[in-house]
């Protein structure tokens, strides 16, 4: 976690934000513990309890029935040679890296358009928000076949065009592709954080950059973006967190199996399955830990990075 | 103290009225946040050109353009409108389906039912144990804590975040987000053992507990994000006006930080609505089920389900979320933009 | 300094009340499943010997379904409090999935229901890791004279009785006669017929009917089938002992026949199937009148008959007369099983003793557990059924001449291989494997899941 501690958006930058800071530091430490009390609690009382637990049982060969023997790094050796591990490893770096992206971009895209200067504006904001108003729903199961099975919307669309298509979301080659849509599908929550984030940004630089004749273009280049950025990071940060965690969906379209063939296991669901399904769960709780050093490392990575692109007005 | 009165209104007046109100720049924003109230908020319309203009709307355009706005809107409009019915085709196929008997919805899945039947509705509405507002109900129950606790515990700690400086604070907001990257599959064991300790199995405490003591990272984390947005200045007037972090908290953060308390509360709501996993491993008692966990049960995949109903259900249980963003989401634009401090 | 100091110690405090709370919690866990196996004995010799049939007892009883089973079953329970004012039953119910996530959890907490709704695949798992208790310790309570004899060796391991079975399925074909008789193509008869037969019917059925309508719906994704495709061989799927019991040439030439009925046509390609067996009963082929022929469990009848909206007939497995013996087998629909650490053992094998033989629950319960296994209230209850279940009854009865023997309890780690099952058969209806390499791959791992 070294990494982690370079922190570097939460570095104050600047000799006048060390002056206010100086004399107050004393008073900071007490204010802190107050303004914290109620998070060290459920850290010490809630978080820590279980995550320690967890890496406790990573060590076993729990099995939820019966109580855990300690096998030491036998579930981290395991892990080495479980090829289904590596394919779900596999599947869901291309998922991150595939998706989040997409639908950022899609999100950001979106929430510019629909900041304001249109008529019924809550209207459409909320016809955007509501696929992902449904959430992990067994519903999506069904309307996700709708779309993209045999005999689907896109399929009907194809044969329009005198295309035969086939079932997508059912082919080991594009069920992947289909749960992709998905996450960029319910791109409203990053919207709606980058729609927050648009109402923060002071009018006044913008009347600035109007008298100064600056465009449209070059006003969004220079002022929206730059003053975005800490959003951008933030978006970026936990859909990367969030997108390596993907369960919901994979399991709900999947009937929970990851299937066809694997080709949606998820890392999580894969998880899941040890855990719950094969009574596994000292490997399900090895493969989380796993999952924390890849995730925690990536958000450092994240971290380092943003010293170069993140602007704080602070 | 007019100045964090003034922030304090601000952020409650409808936007019409404040949203012309801009400021001068930088350094004056001390001098204007020393302003008496009306000054601040109510600046004249001509004072600055609206910033909506800067996309459409007739009259003083700021930003020469070469399409006439009438079409531009229309194009606008049209492209929205094409995008957003592709959004909402699965929605509209579900609430089609939900007019369908059962049998029908997957041998005809045509989207325009041929009869609008309500049967599904009265059918699902009295299936369970209780009639479906019972598990609405309980749902509202743990999302009123949820939402309550994660706008204070999460401010709270995101302004010490934000804005204290105080030791380990880079490591503690280490910690405080790994701990959103473990998958809560292995967690959630050991927490039902913990729980289970404290006898608080069957209530609803661990849904609404955990809530108040600011777990969930993300919203301390994104309200960081917001509080740093927030310019310094304003901080460090009142400071110098005697203000202790208490009254920067209340007074000048918490207004101005609408849109992500908006926020917080709105995915706090739906997130909280639409959570299965939990809910189910922590309510054994059926009285006590919530919405997801209660549409669950119309599905068997071993056997037969009761797909009408459940769709129905669903459509029922999607109302108050949705309400919840359409009325909330105007909050979420009431940012420093249209309060008009700076 | 006096700030930083106070500091640290509140940080050290923290580390400790951390670690101090993980000990504590793995202790319990520890503790939880030790009182299990501890109290097992102690609930069941002591329990029995001091039992108050009148003394207060608040019970647990679980189980998986979707509404109308909870309606049934939550009237069965009021019934039986108004019999047993004594005890209080606290229902617990959600769907298949999230029953098995809440069961394990609750088991490890150590606060399992009283009466657990079991499944043939789980049942060794929870049995021989000291979760369930031995039922035969409440013999004076739970009658086991009326149950069928066929299944309830299907709930006993070596040293006891760790479930009672509810209800009698057979794992069988669903056809549609309405579309043999557009294709034109005779019903076949059950009792002789061969794969090969299967395989040419099902093609000249897809062959003489409109576009997406198949003859028959793959049946690669359920070991069951191949269960007892390997006992027409004189083969199992599982031996007695839990190890596997057949060859890879048997199972690859069950994959070669599903191979050749996709490549005749017989059955859809491997993507259509794939979504097919992901919607369930009432997606299926038969479900939604585009198919002629599918493997259902017989209980499974009344949800794809409502689907298809009209009849369906059930057919016996093809080659059930071709090779050495007959393959078909009564599965126990689910058991009832008692957790080993109930606090109330006597209410709950009340209870248990009255879901399966009391003839005013099964009235009300009818074929939602399986046909009953209790076989003197089965036939007391029959005129009640369905049309359906009385169809299903009769076909089930007229099966017990037919079988040979039931399946023995499947392995620790059963439950893993339905999905190696339906991953494996993806990867060779995709020919992503061949039929031996896809044999060889589910030998290799299911001895790994069961640990042979």
């Amino acid at each position: 976690m070294s990494a982690l501690g370079e922190l570097a958006t939460l570095r104050r930058k600047g000799p006048k934000g060390k002056v206010t800071m100086a004399p107050s530091e004393r008073g900071d430490n007490k204010a802190a513990i107050f303004f914290l009390a109620p998070w060290f609690v459920g850290l010490g009382l809630i978080t820590i309890g279980p995550m320690v637990a967890s890496l406790f049982l990573s060590f076993t060969d729990y099995s939820l029935l019966q109580p855990p023997n300690w096998i030491a790094l036998e579930n981290y050796e395991r892990m080495i040679s479980d090829v289904r591990l590596h394919n779900s490893l596999r599947v869901t770096f291309t998922y991150v890296f595939v998706s989040v992206p997409l639908q950022l971009a899609a999100a950001l895209a979106l929430a510019l358009f629909l900041d304001r200067g249109l008529r019924g504006l809550a209207l459409y904001r909320s016809v955007f928000y509501l696929p992902s108003l449904l959430g992990g729903s067994v519903a999506i199961a069904i309307l996700w076949r709708q779309i993209f099975g045999t005999n689907g919307l896109i399929n009907q669309v194809l044969a329009f065009f005198g295309i035969q298509g086939q079932g997508w979301v059912s082919h080991p080659d594009y069920a992947l592709g289909t749960l992709m849509i998905l996450n960029v599908w319910t791109f409203g929550a990053p919207m709606i954080i980058f729609l927050a984030g648009l109402r923060q940004i002071p009018e006044m630089y913008y009347e600035a950059a109007s008298i100064d004749g600056a465009g449209r273009i070059r006003q969004f280049m220079n002022i929206t973006i730059p003053l975005l950025t800490p959003i951008i990071f933030f978006n970026l940060v936990l859909q990367v967190i969030g997108a390596f965690q993907a369960f919901t969906q994979a399991f709900v379209v999947s009937g929970g199996t990851g299937g066809p063939a694997d080709s949606t296991m998820f890392y999580t669901l894969y998880l899941y399955q040890r855990g719950f399904t094969a009574l596994d769960m000292g490997y399900a709780s090895a493969m989380a830990w796993l999952l924390v050093v890849i995730v925690a490392g990536l958000t450092a990575v994240n971290f380092l990075l943003s010293k170069y692109w993140v602007f704080y007005n602070d | 103290m007019t100045d964090r009165d003034a922030a304090g209104t601000a952020s409650s007046r409808d936007r019409s009225t404040s949203v012309n109100a801009a400021l001068p720049p930088g350094p004056q924003a001390q001098a204007a946040a020393n302003q008496p109230a009306g000054a601040l908020t109510v600046a004249p319309v001509g004072d600055g050109p609206p910033r909506d203009d800067r996309t459409a709307r007739p009259g003083g355009r700021v930003t020469p353009s070469a399409w006439p706005s009438r079409t531009r809107s229309v194009l606008k409009h049209g492209a929205l409108l094409v995008a957003g019915f592709v959004m909402l085709y699965p929605l509209l196929w579900m609430l089609s389906s939900s007019f369908k008997p059962t049998a029908l919805i997957f041998r005809d899945p045509a989207l325009i039912p041929t009869e609008i039947d309500l049967t599904n509705y009265t059918l699902g509405w009295d299936a369970l144990l209780h009639p479906f507002s019972h598990y609405l109900m309980n749902s509202f129950i743990i999302v009123a804590g949820a939402v309550l606790g994660n706008l204070v515990s999460c401010s709270l700690a995101a302004y010490a975040f934000a804005r204290l400086n105080f030791k380990g604070r880079r490591v503690w907001f280490a910690i405080m987000l790994m701990s959103i990257m473990l998958p809560i599959h292995v967690i959630i064991v050991p927490q039902y053992i913990l729980f289970s300790q404290l006898g608080w199995i069957n209530t609803y405490l661990p849904l609404v507990v955990p809530k108040l003591l600011a777990t969930d990272a993300f919203f301390i984390f994104l309200m960081v994000q917001f509080f740093r947005g927030i310019p310094k200045e304003l901080d460090e007037a009142a400071r110098i006006d005697g203000a202790g972090h208490a009254r920067i908290f209340f007074r000048i953060m918490m207004p101005l930080a609408t849109p992500a308390l908006a926020t917080t509360a709105i995915f706090t709501f739906i997130w909280t609505w639409n959570d299965f996993f939990s809910q189910l491993i922590f309510l054994t008692n059926p009285n006590m089920y919530t919405v997801p966990v209660a549409l669950r049960t119309f599905v068997d995949s071993t056997g037969e389900s009761s797909w009408g109903p459940l769709f129905a259900m669903s459509i029922v249980s999607l109302i108050p979320v949705f309400l919840v963003f359409l009325f909330g989401q105007k909050y979420l634009v009431k940012g420093i933009a249209t309060t008009g401090i700076k | 300094m006096s700030h930083l100091t106070r500091t640290k110690t509140s940080r050290r405090g923290f580390r400790l009340a951390a670690v101090a709370m993980a000990a504590g919690l793995a202790l319990t866990a520890c503790a939880g499943g030790d009182d299990g196996t501890g109290t097992d004995a102690d609930a069941g010799d002591g329990g029995v010997a001091t039992a108050d049939p009148d003394a207060e007892a608040t019970i647990k009883f679980s189980w998986w379904g979707s509404d109308t089973r909870h309606e049934l079953t939550q009237q069965v329970i009021d019934n039986f409090m108004v019999k047993h004012p004594n005890i209080t039953v606290v229902s617990d119910f959600t769907d298949w999935g999230g029953y098995w996530d809440k069961l394990a959890t609750t088991v490890a907490a150590g606060d399992a229901p009283d009466v657990i709704t079991h499944e043939e695949r789980y049942l060794r798992d929870y049995a021989t890791r000291g979760v369930l208790a031995d039922l035969n310790e409440y013999s004076d309570i739970i009658s086991l004279d009326s149950i069928d004899d066929s299944i309830i060796a299907a709930g006993q391991m070596e040293d006891g009785q760790y479930g009672i079975p509810t209800g009698v399925n057979a794992y069988s074909i669903l056809a549609d006669p309405q579309i043999f008789e557009e294709a034109g193509v005779e019903m076949p008869d059950d009792t002789t017929w061969t794969w090969e037969d299967y395989v040419e019917i099902a093609a000249e059925i897809t062959a003489n009917t409109p576009d997406g309508v198949y003859g028959a719906q793959d049946y690669g994704f359920n070991e069951p089938g191949f269960a007892i495709f390997a006992r027409q061989r004189g083969e199992a799927l599982y031996n007695e002992d839990g190890s596997l019991g057949f060859t890879a040439e048997t199972l690859a030439e069950w994959w070669e026949i599903s191979l050749e009925l996709r490549d005749q046509g017989g059955t859809p390609p491997a993507s259509t199937t794939v979504e097919i067996d992901a919607g369930g009963p009432e997606q299926s082929l038969v479900g939604t009148n585009s198919g002629a022929m599918a493997f259902f469990w017989t209980n499974q009848l009344g949800a794809v008959t409502n689907a298809a909206g009209r009849d369906l007939v059930l057919l016996r497995h093809p080659g059930e007369s071709q090779f050495e013996r007959t393959g078909m087998y009564f599965k126990p629909a689910m058991f009832l099983s008692m957790s080993a650490r109930s606090q109330y053992p006597e209410a709950a094998a009340t209870l248990i003793d009255y879901m399966l033989n009391d003839p005013e629950a099964t009235e009300i319960l009818l074929s939602d557990r399986g046909l009953p296994a209790n076989t003197e209230v089965r036939e007391a209850v029959r005129d009640q059924f369905s049309e359906v279940d009385q169809y299903a009854a009769e076909f089930l009865s007229d099966l017990e001449t037919h079988i040979v023997d039931g399946l023995p309890v499947p392995p620790v780690g059963a439950g893993e291989v339905a999905e190696i099952t339906r991953r494996i058969n993806a990867e060779v209806l995709f020919d992503r494997l061949t039929p031996q390499q896809g044999a060889e791959q589910f030998i290799a791992e299911v001895s790994t899941a069961t640990g042979n």
